[in-house]
Formats: structure tokens, C-alpha cells, sequence
């Protein structure tokens, strides 16, 4: 029977198991979730390809606005409201993609530490960022 | 530039492989010492040179890389018709599976010049100058070129790779119209010599968990196998982020398989059904 | 003998099987080299969506710390950054567009594959060498 080491490209532990290959390969099964995760990426995904032309373009076509010009351009309606959406949907974006990345390197029980910190900061700088636009919007 | 089938040969020369260490994130056991150079046929006219990874389980050692040159007038086209000859005229303990010598078994599969094939259907002028053969990246080595596929073939049971029907057998066969056959086309010619799941960077990083491209596209074949009544079951135990959602259609799957076949469309076609069951 | 890798039950097994090397001499080839590209520029994206945060609260907070921002972006460092993330972002952009064309189950020939794949690399650069261009001349620089 052979030893049942895993397949990592880093350290493969090698433990001395009797499991079958087959309840190797089984594992725990299949956890039946998966593609909410795949879903919402894609959603984000689409959400940004507009949005992050609108605001390359509108980037490019300030560059070299001072302040004053700068607050004019984020108080209109439009950029108020793209720019609160273009945060949402990119750090929602962006923590699912990180959480990926994580659990594809990752192996150990520090991945879910990674993962939720990981999660957690992104979504508290999106409201930072949001809260910016909204300071920006509607302040004085 | 534009690679039109699989078949044709990486012709990059610049970039043999990625900018890291020779050694880099390998265990003690894996790693691999300089070998032995073994001496060139002395009246050859057209020679050459080839690195081989040997390992010998028996020895106590760790793997190792052989040069052996070969005189490429005596000996047949095919990297299978070299390894052939070394090992006839050179060095009769280098060991490597091999079959039908003709591309359909899927045993000779191994890593030549970076890439995998098969070693029967890979022409040796179609090697690079330092050619080195590998056996396939990321398994078990039992010895020499010989890898341990166990773990892969029992993920392959794990997908239950045979007709599931609750209805009664008929009693001549299962109907299936041309267009029916026709779905299971590119997808049943799998010869599983795993070319594809050990060319699979996500199966290097999670291959305890994540399926692979082969399994995953014989997955398919069931799937899409009209007769077939499990869809719904079939489906269920290959929702799951690691088993099919490790796929990130990095595609060196379609890159290499040696028979053709697209097994980054077969996932892709398994990820659409889930959505559309789901939405 | 205890055949490599195996155990006969009573004492420790034999030294454990090599693993084959994978990535230490698997050839890059453009379907990995993009991959990783785009999974590179998604990290750089995320820390430039930090950046994105720290610059709208800069200007949230008044002109004077806004000043300061424009005076780090604007400095040689700051343009080489900026530069840096132009350029993953237009990467970013193509492949993941090329992404979401995949997962219509399109695009899947090795053929298409391939032009598709130096398609996203060409049409990054020239998006960003275009943005940067016009950039410049709106601020005004001339040759």
C-alpha cells in the first residue's frame, strides 16, 4: 500500500495512511456551493468593465484640474453616484478574487484567518472610500 | 505565434522555463542531483544529447539527471524509439511504461522539453538542442519515468464513470440520435494519460482536492451522455469550490493534450450547466 | 525489502517518492504566462484600489492634504507607480474580458486561444501607451 502524501508543489506531507485512493480522492465530498462565488465575481466583473472606463476617461480628461475642479467634477450627480458604485462593486470584486487567490496558496489552518481578514478589510475600505465620496458630495 | 493545433511544438527559445530556482520549493527527497554523463556512440555521424531524470527507489538515492547521447541514424523518429535505444544499447535499467507505440494507449505520457505528449508521437528533430525528457510534472515517481498515478485514477472513480439509469434496460440498445452521439465527440476519445491534469498549475497547488482537466472532462462525457440519468447527481458532486471551481481556465490543458481535446471547454460547459440549473 | 514508498504494516516506510518537478521545468507557455498575468495584476489592482481609497479620503479631508497627495502622485516615483498600475489595469481589463467571453463556452479553440490571448497584449499596451498620451496633452506638456 503505498504512503498517501498530498499533492502540494511545496512540502507533501507523508503520513502513513490506509485511507483507499478513492476515499482519498472523495474526501468530505462535495460541498454543493461554489458557484455563487464564481456568479458574483463574473456580475462584479461586468458592473466594472463600465464603470472603470467611465472613470479612466473622466481621470484622463481632468488630469491636471486642480481642487476646486476636482470637487466640481465628483459633485455632479453622475460621478457621485458611479463612483460610490465603482467602489462597491470593486471590492467585492476584489475580496472574492483575493479569497481565491488565498485558498489556492494557502493550505493551512491560517487560510481562514487570511481569508476573513482579507474579506473584512476590503469591505471597511470600501465604506471609507464611500464615505469620502459622500464627505466630498455633500460637504461644504 | 498563433497555435492552431496541439501538435504543434513550443518553438519559444528564450524562455525555457519560469525565472525561479532550479530547486525551488522542493522537498529533500525531490530534489535533483547531477548525473551521470554517459559516453556518445563512438562511429555515430549524427548524435544527440538527451537529459533524462532517473531515479532508482532501490538505491537509497536522490533523483538524478543522465545525459546519454544517442545516434539518431540507428535508432527510430520517436523520443519512445530513443529512450528505446538507450535503453537497449546504453543503460538496459532506464524504465518507462509504454504500449502501443502508436498514440493511443496514453502510457509513454511524459514532459519533453518542457511540455507534455507522448513520447511515441513526438518527433525526436522536433527536440530542442539540450533536450531534456522529464517524466510527467508533479507525480509520485515510482522510477525513472515511471509516475504513480493512483491518486489520479481514483479521483476518476470518483466521478463514476459509467451509465447511471433507473429505467429499465431495453431490450436491444439504448436509443441515441446522430445529433445525441454527436455531443459525446471530443470528449469520449480521452485516452486518460493524464498529459493534461499534470500540466495543470492549479492541480500542482490543490490536485489533493481539485479533480483536474482529465477527470473533469470525462465528467463531461457523462454529463452530456444522452442516455445517461444522473445529470442532476452528477452535477451535485462536482459543485464544489475545490473539486471544479480550482479551475481557473488557465488552459494549459487544451495546450497539450496529445489527442487534441479541449478539456478547458468541457469545464467550461460543466461551470454553464451549474449556472443554468441554478438561474 | 521494503519496496519504496510502502510499508509492511510494522515499521516506518522507506524514504517517500520523489515528486516530479513541476513548475521548476514546466515550459511557460502564452495560456499560463496570461494566466498569471492576470492574477499578478489583480493583486496590484487590489492595492491600487487602496490607493484609490487613501486618494479620495486625501481630498475628503480638504485641499491642503489633497495638495500633498497630487505632490506624491505627481513626483517620479509616483508616476512610475501610476504608470505601473495604467498598464495592470488595461491587462486586467482585456483578460478579464477575454474571461467572461470563456464563460459563454466561446473562444475555446486552440486558434482562437491564441489570438485572443496576444490581442489582450497588444491591446494593453496600446490602451495605456493611448492614455498616457492623451494624459499628457491634456496637462498641457508639449514635445
Amino acid at each position: 500500500m503505498d504512503d498517501q502524501p498530498v499533492c502540494h508543489g511545496v512540502a507533501p506531507v507523508t503520513r502513513r495512511s490506509f485511507q483507499s485512493p478513492l476515499a482519498r480522492a472523495l474526501g468530505r465530498g462535495a460541498a454543493n456551493s461554489g458557484v455563487q462565488h464564481w456568479w458574483a465575481e463574473r456580475v462584479t466583473a461586468v458592473a466594472l468593465v463600465p464603470l472603470c472606463l467611465w472613470f479612466a476617461a473622466s481621470i484622463i480628461a481632468h488630469a491636471g484640474s486642480d481642487y476646486a475642479g476636482f470637487i466640481a467634477w465628483i459633485r455632479t450627480p453622475l460621478a457621485t453616484s458611479c463612483m460610490i458604485l465603482l467602489l462597491i462593486a470593486l471590492f467585492h470584486h476584489s475580496a472574492l478574487g483575493l479569497q481565491v487567490v488565498i485558498e489556492d496558496y494557502v493550505h493551512s489552518g491560517v487560510k481562514f484567518v487570511a481569508v476573513i481578514a482579507v474579506r473584512l478589510c476590503c469591505y471597511g475600505l470600501a465604506v471609507v472610500g464611500i464615505i469620502a465620496v459622500v464627505r466630498i458630495a455633500f460637504g461644504g | 505565434m498563433i497555435v492552431e493545433s496541439s501538435d504543434q511544438v513550443p518553438r519559444l527559445s528564450w524562455l525555457k522555463r519560469f525565472p525561479i530556482p532550479r530547486n525551488f520549493k522542493v522537498t529533500p527527497e525531490s530534489r535533483i542531483e547531477k548525473g551521470r554523463i554517459w559516453p556518445a556512440p563512438a562511429d555515430a555521424k549524427r548524435i544527440k544529447a538527451f537529459e533524462i531524470y532517473r531515479y532508482d527507489p532501490d538505491s537509497g538515492g536522490n533523483p538524478r539527471l543522465d545525459t546519454f547521447h544517442v545516434d539518431v541514424d540507428d535508432c527510430g523518429p520517436m523520443v519512445l524509439d530513443a529512450l528505446f535505444w538507450i535503453k537497449n544499447k546504453v543503460d538496459s535499467t532506464l524504465t518507462f511504461r509504454r504500449s502501443c507505440r502508436e498514440g493511443v494507449c496514453g502510457s509513454c505520457a511524459m514532459n519533453m522539453d518542457g511540455t507534455n505528449w507522448l513520447a511515441c508521437t513526438r518527433f525526436i528533430s522536433d527536440m530542442d538542442t539540450n533536450a531534456t525528457i522529464y517524466p510527467l510534472a508533479n507525480m509520485r515517481i515510482i522510477k525513472d519515468l515511471v509516475p504513480d498515478l493512483t491518486h489520479v485514477f481514483a479521483q476518476y472513480a470518483a466521478i463514476e464513470p459509467w451509465l447511471r439509469s433507473e429505467t429499465p434496460e431495453p431490450e436491444k440498445e439504448r436509443l441515441q440520435s446522430p445529433e445525441e452521439r454527436s455531443q459525446l465527440d471530443g470528449y469520449y476519445e480521452c485516452i486518460l494519460c493524464f498529459c493534461c491534469t499534470s500540466g495543470c498549475p492549479s492541480h500542482w497547488w490543490n490536485g489533493n482536492r481539485f479533480l483536474g482537466p482529465a477527470v473533469l472532462l470525462q465528467a463531461w462525457r457523462w454529463l452530456t451522455d444522452s442516455r445517461d440519468e444522473a445529470k442532476g447527481e452528477r452535477l451535485d458532486a462536482l459543485e464544489d469550490p475545490f473539486r471544479l471551481y480550482r479551475c481557473h481556465t488557465i488552459l494549459n490543458c487544451t495546450r497539450t493534450c496529445p489527442k487534441g481535446l479541449n478539456p478547458g471547454k468541457a469545464i467550461a460547459e460543466i461551470k454553464r450547466a451549474i449556472v443554468e440549473r441554478e438561474k | 525489502m521494503i519496496k519504496n514508498g510502502t510499508t509492511d504494516g510494522n515499521s516506518t516506510p522507506a524514504r517517500p517518492r520523489p515528486l516530479s518537478p513541476n513548475i521548476q521545468i514546466y515550459r511557460p507557455q502564452l495560456t499560463s504566462v496570461l494566466s498569471i498575468a492576470n492574477r499578478f495584476t489583480g493583486l496590484v489592482l487590489s492595492l491600487g484600489a487602496v490607493g484609490l481609497v487613501i486618494w479620495l479620503s486625501a481630498a475628503a479631508a480638504g485641499p491642503r492634504t489633497y495638495g500633498v497627495m497630487q505632490s506624491a502622485i505627481g513626483n517620479w516615483a509616483g508616476q512610475v507607480v501610476l504608470f505601473g498600475c495604467t498598464f495592470a489595469f488595461f491587462l486586467h481589463l482585456c483578460g478579464g474580458i477575454r474571461h467572461l467571453v470563456w464563460d459563454t463556452v466561446h473562444g475555446f479553440e486552440l486558434r482562437s486561444i491564441y489570438i485572443s490571448g496576444w490581442t489582450v497584449v497588444a491591446a494593453s499596451v496600446v490602451l495605456t501607451a493611448a492614455a498616457w498620451t492623451i494624459s499628457l496633452f491634456v496637462t498641457g506638456w508639449h514635445l
